[in-house]
């Protein structure tokens, strides 16, 4: 069963676009959000991979831009809530390290709306379910990355 | 599990309590080791004897479902995991001299000639945890468990519920193993009943969300599943969190609730279908509810070797079997001889996340006879495991039942794991976790010369502690393990696409390969911390808190915004269960703390804290001082109703709070704002289980009510209780509530959609009008005052202040989070910072007392060593690379960094390894890539986009 849902997947992977996309979680609040949203069986697309961080104050402008020249679609980057950082304001320097970000990701003639900073907390399991549909849509829609494409 | 591998913690297993001298502080405890006719010390749990074994008999454990041999373990997690013989079914007994297991056990570990032991132990104090057992449903014959198959109990349904269990988790009907349809779940079987063979008059408070919680497992198994119905008489679900869990429920339209209490079950011999005959409680209707499986909610009953252990101690039991308390302290700890403490379920029916608080509660308590007892932690010198030369991966990946292997292709995994740069190992298994998984992954570590573990199972916030011990327990170092998330946020999440998520797990567990490729061993520092605490609020919680951490012999701070010690029981006249006067429990207290150490400061409001575990420097409008460890037990706020029922409109709607002040103040007649009642009615969750005001049940309001109630009562009052639910969970709830109804309380139920309607002219309010369900029509209560049974909130200045200062996350009610809603009840996600009372949520005031000492145990912990080991994932500058910005000491808010001169003219910058929390942000500041976040670093990251992409790129 398992061998004929694997040709299924690979027949369709050529018709439909179905984004790679690179979620960088803090560990205290989305992370734990995304497992709460585990927790409660909250389910959502899988078109995405989280990277665990300590803080999104971590997540410097190069992980994004690394993460696109590898090949993803879209990048979001996952906090604290404002006042809620584990750090105090390590989500205040994520974004600002963000306008950087995106500043770059416009500059390498890339859509702003690729990259995204959220806030989830640990309690908002829902949230982090709704907000990954949500990007991967988004995504879908902008269709693959240009830089992505040229490396294909 | 932990407390198997504890280093001052013996566990004796198969042993009975025969006796008990001496007194509190210096007990003798006499202990029957009962033989086990395997010696611990030969048996290594290979499972030879298992094997051989001819003798096969109903597993307990799977309550009768499966089978087990006559040497067996109890369970897959037991500890120790040495096998048992079970004399009563093995062959040697019978003079069929069969010796199987003795012949073929290469360790000679079998003992047929086994007498066990006598021991006699010193002990300061002693805890009693007992549990209980499941109510025999077989009692209630009209019910047919036994008679009919597809009768099963929820204990039968959990195990089958269970991916290790006898169905390997599939839900199938015992009569044809079909997939059942339609499935009925009947409540309070043994519960609630009318004592003797019908059940346990009290609640059993567990089976209301165990029922919730299995029909969502159930409609998650099995989607197709046309209808679960629940036969209820009250839905209790007053905890933290369970009403939220409850209204969830609701969206799934195939879950039922049905107000009523089947009267019999009846099989179709044909089809073996159940017919379930019972009377909507709410219509009024007689109907025939025709399912394939039932499933009876039993009871919790306690356990009948209580009768010889309460003997053994000279300690009584209470009419249910369960250990007496001695209400004296409004503890639910204490029985009624000193130096014995009960917990749990010992004490009557409690929820697990209460269990565990008075647990640590009695811990606490314990303490207080164990302290002198206390030595010197001899360090654990473990030989380090060679970590050089080219990584060497092992990578373990669990089933976690099947909460993993259910859904993913483990087997794909394991095969695309295996050719990954670095991997040398790859194991499946069951239970990773378990004993004997973390046995196995240190086994093949040290056969397969690993210096690298990747784990691939739930989450690592949780479960990379354990995994790490059990790394740090052969000498590998810690940091050379990562986790990778497949349960929590794969396989629990895509549950509906196996192969995308197994996709998923593959480039998951690729991306965590890459990152141990890059792992560095790092080396955890020792500081010294402050032996004292700061408890902030002076209520029960505090309180009790504070006196147990003095009865140990630690310095204590406690501060209180308020004039005086007291807290909510200041307001309070009777205390449920016991009726204890508020105002004796209080002074009796408050006293205590008066003859203690304790520094008590009233009026006293916090400024600052800063510093961290063990370490805190604390501000205060009198004065400053330092501790190690901080309890917030700031309490919660009653609801205050506005523009609702009436409420600041009438002058004869009060609270339940204000009628507490006034039945405290009458003497012999009541009086109510100056007027004699003849009629009250009480309307119930104002201010509760509303999702636009507060969400959550407050708990506390049914027994209260019921309290007040049975007062006005018995001074001639007739008493209306307009409800929803009534939730009397807790010690003897139910039995007030009986009581209350014998003695002519009227309970009549209202639902959200309708809520009761107070209609009065000018100020006086004069009626209640309400649509009574089961005549379907409005009915008005004339009455003379009305009283509103508040739900508590939490108390909203205060907690944001303290959000604000101490970074402890708030969840969506606005109460402070728990580090684990079950298992970890009176902790933060901060280190040394902890949580006590109705700061975390609502509570009574004895679940109050028992947080209060599971805080001080919690606290205790720590602060009984005098050093506290740091955590090394923190930021490093490589001083070479440094220019000297200054940008990373600007950034950070715990002031780690600083510019020092490394040589005459050279600054650099250096970080304070005690102050740094390793967030990274500066790491990801520095512009010349000096700053390493360890275990996070730019390579071990950049690492992990690379390895993302690889596949692709092939």
């Amino acid at each position: 069963m398992a061998k004929s849902a694997e040709k299924t997947k690979k027949s369709k992977s050529k018709k439909v676009f179905t984004p790679n996309i690179v979620a960088f979680a803090c560990n205290w609040c989305s992370y734990a959000g995304a497992d709460a949203a585990g927790v409660n069986r909250l389910q959502h697309s899988p078109n995405f991979r989280i990277i665990r961080t300590m803080c999104s104050g971590r997540v410097t402008p190069a992980f994004v831009l690394k993460a696109f020249n590898a090949g993803a679609d879209g990048v979001l980057v996952s906090g604290c809530h404002f006042g809620d950082c584990h750090y105090i304001f390590g989500n205040h320097k994520a974004v600002e390290q963000f306008d950087k970000t995106k500043a770059l990701v416009k500059t390498l003639g890339l859509d702003e709306r690729r990259v995204r900073l959220e806030w989830v907390s640990a309690a908002e399991g829902p949230r982090w379910a709704e907000l990954i549909n949500e990007f991967v849509e988004q995504i879908t829609a902008l269709g693959p990355s240009p830089l992505n494409h040229k490396k294909k | 599990m932990d407390a198997g591998r504890h280093p001052n913690i013996e566990v004796l297993t198969n042993s009975e309590l025969t006796g008990l001298n001496g007194r509190a502080g210096n007990f003798r405890a006499q202990v029957r080791k009962h033989p086990r006719y395997v010696k611990e010390d030969r048996c290594t749990g290979c499972g030879q004897c298992v094997e051989d074994c001819p003798v096969v008999v109903p597993n307990e454990f799977e309550v009768g479902m499966g089978g087990r041999k006559a040497i067996y373990t109890p369970f897959a997690q037991a500890v120790p995991n040495t096998y048992i013989i079970d004399k009563d079914h093995c062959l040697n007994e019978e003079f069929l001299v069969c010796s199987n297991c003795a012949t073929n056990c290469d360790r000679d570990a079998i003992f047929f000639d086994d007498k066990g032991e006598d021991v006699e132990i010193e002990v300061g104090a002693v805890i009693l945890a007992t549990g209980f057992e499941v109510y025999d449903t077989s009692a209630i014959s009209s019910y047919g468990y036994g008679l009919y198959d597809n009768v099963l109990t929820n204990m039968e349904l959990e195990r089958v519920l269970n991916a290790s269990g006898p169905t390997q988790g599939h839900i199938v009907r015992p009569s044809d193993h079909k997939p059942p349809k339609k499935i009925a779940f009947i409540q309070c079987v043994g519960s609630r009943g009318e004592g003797g063979e019908a059940g346990c008059e009290y609640c059993s408070r567990f089976c209301c969300m165990n029922a919730i919680k299995d029909c969502m497992l159930f409609k998650q198994h099995e989607p197709d599943i046309e209808e679960l119905v629940v036969y209820y008489i009250d839905m209790r679900a007053a905890g933290k969190g369970f009403e939220e869990f409850y209204q969830r429920s609701f969206d799934m339209p195939e879950i039922k609730y049905v107000r009523g209490r089947p009267s019999k079950i009846t099989e179709d011999p044909e089809t073996m279908d159940l017919i379930v005959q019972v009377e909507n409680g709410e219509t009024g209707e007689i109907y025939h509810h025709r399912v394939d499986m039932a499933i009876l909610s039993a009871g919790a009953v306690a356990p009948k070797s209580n009768e010889k252990l309460a003997e053994v101690l000279g300690i009584e039991l209470d009419g249910n079997g369960f250990f007496s308390l001695d209400t004296k302290y409004g503890s639910p700890l204490h029985t009624s001889k000193e130096g014995v403490f009960v917990c749990g379920c010992a004490a009557g029916v409690n929820d697990i996340s209460d269990s565990v608080a008075m647990a640590s509660g009695a811990a606490a308590e314990a303490e207080g006879y164990a302290a002198k007892l206390r030595v010197e932690e001899e360090p654990v010198e473990i030989k380090e495991l060679d970590m050089s030369g080219p990584p060497r991966i092992g990578v373990f990946l669990c089933h976690c039942g099947i909460n993993i292997a259910g859904v993913l292709d483990v087997e794909g995994l394991k095969d695309s794991v295996a050719n990954l740069p670095g991997v040398a190992y790859v194991e499946n298994n069951m239970f990773l976790c378990a004993d004997e998984g973390q046995r196995m992954m240190q086994e093949k570590i040290i056969e397969h010369n690993l210096n690298r573990v990747v784990a691939a199972a739930c989450t690592p916030r949780t479960h990379e502690p354990i995994f790490q011990d059990s790394c740090e327990q052969i000498g590998l170092n810690p940091y050379l393990f990562e986790m990778v998330n497949v349960r929590d946020q794969c396989s629990w999440v895509h549950t509906n696409h196996p192969e995308t998520a197994t996709d998923k797990a593959k480039d998951l567990i690729r991306m965590g390969v890459a990152k141990a490729r890059h792992l560095q061993p790092l080396y955890r520092s020792k500081i010294n911390i402050t032996q004292s605490v700061l408890v902030i609020g002076g209520g029960v919680a505090g309180m009790r808190a504070a006196l147990d951490l003095d009865a140990q012999g630690f310095k204590v701070y406690l501060i209180e915004k308020q004039g005086r010690l007291g807290g909510m029981l200041n307001h309070l006249t009777k205390v449920y269960p016991a009726n204890l006067s508020a105002v004796d429990l209080a002074r009796t207290m408050v006293e205590k703390m008066k003859s203690s150490r304790v520094e008590v400061m009233t009026s006293t409001e916090l400024n600052s804290i800063s510093g961290f575990i063990g370490n805190f420097d604390v501000s205060t409008t009198n004065g400053d001082f330092k501790v190690g460890a901080i309890i917030l037990a700031t309490g919660a706020e009653t609801y205050k109703p506005v523009d609702e029922f009436g409420y600041g409109e009438y002058d004869n709607v009060i609270t339940n709070i204000e009628l507490e002040g006034i039945l405290h103040e009458a003497k012999d007649k009541i009086e109510i704002r100056g007027g004699v009642p003849e009629t009250v009615v009480f309307i119930q969750c104002v201010g509760s289980r509303d999702p636009e005001k507060n969400a959550g049940c407050s708990r506390y309001c049914c027994p209260t009510t019921i309290k007040q109630a049975v007062r006005l009562r018995e001074n001639g009052v007739n008493v209306v209780v307009l409800h929803r639910d009534m939730r009397t969970v807790g010690a003897k709830s139910e039995e007030h509530y009986r009581h209350a109804r014998a003695l002519g309380v009227k309970f009549v139920r209202y639902t959200p959609e309708r809520l009761p309607k107070v209609i009065g002219n000018g100020k006086k309010a004069n009626n209640v009008e309400i649509l009574e369900l089961a005549l379907n029509r409005l009915l008005e209560i004339p009455t003379d005052y009305i009283v509103l049974a508040t739900g508590m909130v939490p108390n909203q200045t205060s907690n944001s202040h303290l959000h604000e200062i101490l970074k402890i996350p708030q969840g969506a009610d606005g109460f402070f989070m728990e580090r684990h809603a079950k298992l970890g009840p009176v902790e933060t996600t901060t280190e040394g910072v902890f949580l006590a009372g109705c700061v975390s949520g609502p509570r009574d005031i004895a679940d109050s007392i028992a947080q209060g000492s599971a805080a001080a145990a919690k606290v205790a912990c720590f602060i009984a060593k005098d050093k506290v080991t740091l955590d090394p994932t923190t930021c490093t500058v490589d001083q070479t690379l440094c220019r000297a910005c200054g940008q990373c000491v600007e950034i950070c808010d715990y002031l780690a960094p600083s510019l020092t001169m490394i040589s005459p003219g050279v600054m650099a910058a250096q970080i304070n390894q005690a102050l740094c929390k390793g967030c990274g942000t500066c790491a990801s500041w520095c512009p010349t890539g000096a700053i390493s976040s360890l275990h996070f670093t730019d390579e071990q990251i950049n690492s992990m986009i690379d390895a993302l992409f690889e596949e692709q790129k092939v």
